[in-house]
């Protein structure tokens, strides 16, 4: 019986975790990212995760866009000061950045206007 | 989902991909030559012996023919490849003879061609299907009766299969069509290896005495021509294709062609030249007769295992053949979606990144021309074919012209062996319409037409969609801002309508009023809002008219800015879909709103659990999110946004859920560019499911619908032609569906009527 439930929960395993997976493993082939999980407040770091959500705030001086990444561990954000274009970002593109983290409104960590390098498909490799 | 419903799910179709996964579905040339050379390969199975029906109504002379005829249909079978070579180079985004056609002779050809592949797809499926089920009735004919399910099974389990992807229903189709190719190479081997170093053998049909009906003439000639040109069938599935294959995606899909090609020619070459050698004789009229190539490897196996062995994999390719069709059309038909010509519909990608409505659609469709044909082969073939031809024709005539205009080096060349191809395909598409035409071909050749005026009246509906909702002189974000009128819809008197008071409250509508059907629920109303006139309507006619006409009615007085909205508590009395459909009057109620112009629909739904006797629901909720589903900017949007900032809310928000990059960023900039003051949140929706991704969303506000709640805006379409409603996604019922049951969540749909004319 442990057997078939042991089956049961593998074939209910939801999507949701073996992207998580996917993406820890994609995370980990980039030489210097660290997890975001063990990333803290005011250190410089370098992190690698997908796009999950684009907010862009017209609002705020002449425009603010931020990206929410996940890498499997956890999520934060990637916000640009000043823009009335998008970045060249897009949902579901691979974000490598460096800069140092801070941390936002709601308690996420935040880079402001951090380095930045896109990956067009990093979900298959 | 329930946690039973997804292990079903997991079980037939497998697991969910994210969007990410698209390039892992990517075919390699070993999984894809089968894949769409089951089809092309398939018709060896039966092109030789339509040849050799024709030539045998002239006699022994006829028969002799085979040889010849069989060489110019190989050529031409090389022309047609080298041309559609040229064609996966220049349209690596498939669409075939659709493409060229559409891009080279103008819209007419182009629907023209689509309409020829559409229809020839789902014969394909309807007649490979019915050929494999021909296979199993004759060899057990206490099954005769059955036909038709049996046919229906083996369609849904190719559609199962084809549901669960393309990759995975190509390695498993992939075994039967690799050894389709070698059993007829052994066949083919063994005949010339009997035939040259010994005596050929002689098939069992070679003595039959049959009497010639016609003297050999050109024409007859022609039609055997025609008739073996069956052989060519199924070389556009690769054409139409190309984004199956693995990158660098042109030049894999003209290596296959050009295997593919090789395989089909060499297999047809043979098994034509062993009918002549073993003097096989094929009448039409003739019952109980082998077919061709069962009777030649019967003649060289001398019975035995490798005659079943030949027997057994034809039958398996011919229905695989339908897989073939299986690919293509669901991606021709999310390419004419993409171009408008077809639904929207059709470019939704599965759970496992398949066109799952097109797939869906080819069953159904092939389905119902088995049952109407009565899974009778000999009828339902007689419409293959014109299809084929038809595309056959248009593809090449639109290369020679593309060809022209760019004057490649070696252009004259390349165009002279197309336009070839073209005259040649040309002439067989008039034999086969015209000699097909009584028995069966009329119908395609009236179908064809339908089918594009279909097309072109999607597309004229959507362009004019797309220029109403952007036209400027209707922007209300331009407008005056309006006021907010609110009218509850008072069914009984219960928590759900105590929230729908608090929530209204909150919202500081200009006025607040409230109507019932009921006339005794009066005094129990004032002493839950002293300050809201309630309006007692009654007539004989039916709620959803009363309510309509009030409305109506109310909306008279008020200005074009200005927003009615009708707000309808509901009480549910569990967390299942089933809810919906318990009140259908209501749900009559709140569909018949949409359809009124100005007015807007508020939704307020409580399930029985939440009720706490010691809350006052009519108390204000402190915060109000308010969320705006957004897909596009346009009138629409433009209009939700400006009901939104009707409603005193603690935030607004614009909402969106993207899948691609290029998509996302082009909506950010039209976003800034429309300079809508404020923010726009594009959320990924891997896994493709709105309603999913929506809740998700929602929760993370941890709304308890007391002090805290969300209101999530919906703008929809409303087009004036009712039928033309399923042309426009119904992503806001969608999401309706799973906002329902969330607490403390609201939803408003705010309808935009466009006036397309």
């Amino acid at each position: 019986m442990a057997f078939l439930s042991r089956l049961l929960d593998r074939l209910a395993r939801t999507p949701e975790d073996f992207r998580a997976e996917n993406l820890r493993w994609w995370r980990s082939s980039i030489p210097g990212t660290t997890p975001i999980a063990e990333l803290r407040a005011r250190e410089r770091a370098k992190v690698a995760g997908v796009i999950q959500n684009i907010r862009i705030d017209p609002r705020e001086g002449s425009g603010a866009i931020e990206a929410t990444i996940i890498d499997g561990t956890g999520h934060m954000v990637s916000k640009w000061l000043g823009r009335d274009r998008m970045p060249g970002i897009g949902l579901g593109m691979g974000l490598i950045m460096e800069g140092m983290c801070g941390i936002g409104d709601d308690g996420e960590l935040v880079m402001l206007n951090p380095e930045y390098d896109l990956v067009t498909d990093p979900e298959h490799a | 989902m329930s946690r039973a419903g997804a292990v079903l799910k997991r079980i037939f179709l497998g697991r969910p991909m994210s969007h990410g996964e698209m390039e892992h579905t990517l075919l390699p040339k070993t999984i894809a030559l089968p894949v769409f050379s089951s089809d092309p390969l398939s018709s060896n199975a039966y092109a030789t012996q339509e040849a050799l029906i024709v030539l045998a109504a002239a006699g022994a002379v006829g028969l002799n023919l085979i040889a010849p005829i069989s060489l110019a249909v190989a050529t031409l079978l090389a022309i047609v490849v080298t041309s559609y070579r040229q064609t996966v180079r220049a349209y690596p985004s498939g669409g075939g003879a659709y493409r060229v056609a559409h891009e080279n002779l103008g819209m007419y050809p182009g629907l023209l061609a689509a309409s020829a592949l559409l229809i020839d797809y789902v014969l394909t499926v309807a007649v490979s299907i019915t050929a494999g089920v021909e296979a199993i009735t004759s060899a057990s004919p206490a099954l005769h009766d059955r036909k038709i399910v049996i046919a229906f099974a083996f369609i849904a389990f190719v559609t199962l299969m084809n549901l669960r992807g393309v990759k995975e229903s190509g390695t498993l189709f992939a075994i039967p069509t690799y050894g389709f190719v070698l059993s007829i190479y052994l066949m083919i081997g063994a005949g010339l290896i009997q035939c040259t170093f010994g005596s050929c053998p002689t098939a069992e049909s070679a003595d039959l005495s049959f009497h010639e009906t016609h003297a050999i003439s050109l024409f007859l000639i022609l039609r055997a021509f025609a008739a073996g040109t069956t052989a060519l069938t199924g070389v556009e599935a690769i054409a139409d294709g190309v984004p199956a294959f693995r990158y660098p995606q042109s030049s894999n899909a003209a290596k296959t062609l050009t295997i593919m090609a090789a395989l089909s020619t060499s297999m047809f070459l043979g098994i034509s030249w062993l009918a002549d050698q073993t003097h096989v004789v094929y009448i039409e009229e003739l019952e109980e007769q082998r077919s061709v190539v069962a009777q030649i490897a019967f003649a060289v196996f001398d019975g035995g295992f490798f005659f079943y062995l030949v027997q057994a994999m034809s039958a398996a390719i011919l229905i695989l053949a339908a897989n073939t069709a299986y690919q293509d059309f669901p991606r021709l038909s999310s390419i004419l979606a993409k171009d408008q010509y077809l639904p929207h519909q059709f470019m939704n990608r599965g759970d496992r990144l398949v066109f799952s409505n097109g797939v869906l659609i080819l069953a159904v469709l092939a389905g119902i021309l088995i049952v109407v044909f009565d899974a009778n082969l000999t009828r339902l073939i007689q419409l293959y074919l014109v299809g084929v031809f038809i595309s056959f024709t248009l593809s090449q005539t639109g290369m020679v012209l593309r060809t022209r205009s760019l004057r490649h080096p070696g252009w004259r060349h390349r165009a002279a062996v197309s336009g070839f191809g073209a005259i040649v395909t040309g002439i067989v598409l008039i034999v086969i319409a015209v000699t097909k035409f009584e028995h069966g071909a009329w119908i395609v050749i009236t179908a064809i037409p339908f089918v594009m005026a279909g097309m072109r009246s999607i597309h004229r509906h959507y362009s004019t969609v797309k220029t109403e909702l952007a036209h400027p002189a209707r922007k209300p974000a331009e407008r005056r801002r309006g006021h907010q009128h609110m009218v509850i819809y008072v069914r009984q008197l219960d928590a759900a309508t105590a929230r729908a008071l608090g929530v209204v409250r909150s919202m500081r509508p200009a006025d607040i009023t409230a109507i019932t059907t009921d006339p005794g629920t009066g005094s129990a109303w004032r002493r839950l809002a002293r300050e809201v006139p309630l309006t007692v309507l009654s007539g004989r006619r039916n709620v959803r008219k009363l309510v309509r006409e009030h409305l109506m009615e109310r909306r008279k007085d008020l200005g074009p800015t200005d927003f009615l909205t009708l707000v309808v508590p509901e009480l549910l009395a569990s967390r299942s879909l089933l809810e919906i459909f318990r009140r259908p009057g209501l749900t009559r109620l709140k569909a018949s709103m949409l359809t009124a112009p100005g007015i807007q629909l508020l939704n307020v739904p409580m399930v029985r659990d939440e009720i706490d006797i010691m809350i006052d629901e009519t108390q204000e909720p402190a915060r109000n999110h308010v969320l705006v589903l957004v897909s596009g900017v346009h009138n629409a949007t433009l209009q939700a946004i400006e009901y939104a900032e009707s409603l005193h809310a603690t935030d607004i928000r614009a909402i969106s859920f993207g899948l691609d990059p290029e998509g996302t960023e082009k909506l950010g900039n039209l976003w800034l560019e429309a300079r809508i003051p404020h923010p726009l949140e594009i959320e990924a929706s891997p896994f493709r499911d709105i309603g999913l991704s929506l809740r998700d969303y929602i929760r993370q506000f941890e709304c308890d619908g007391i002090h805290r709640i969300v209101t999530v805006v919906l703008p929809e379409f409303v087009v004036s032609k009712r039928r033309h409603q399923i042309l426009h996604g119904q992503t806001a019922l969608i999401v309706k569906r799973y906002v329902l049951f969330e607490r403390g969540v609201v939803a408003v749909s705010v309808p935009y009527h466009l006036h397309e004319s």
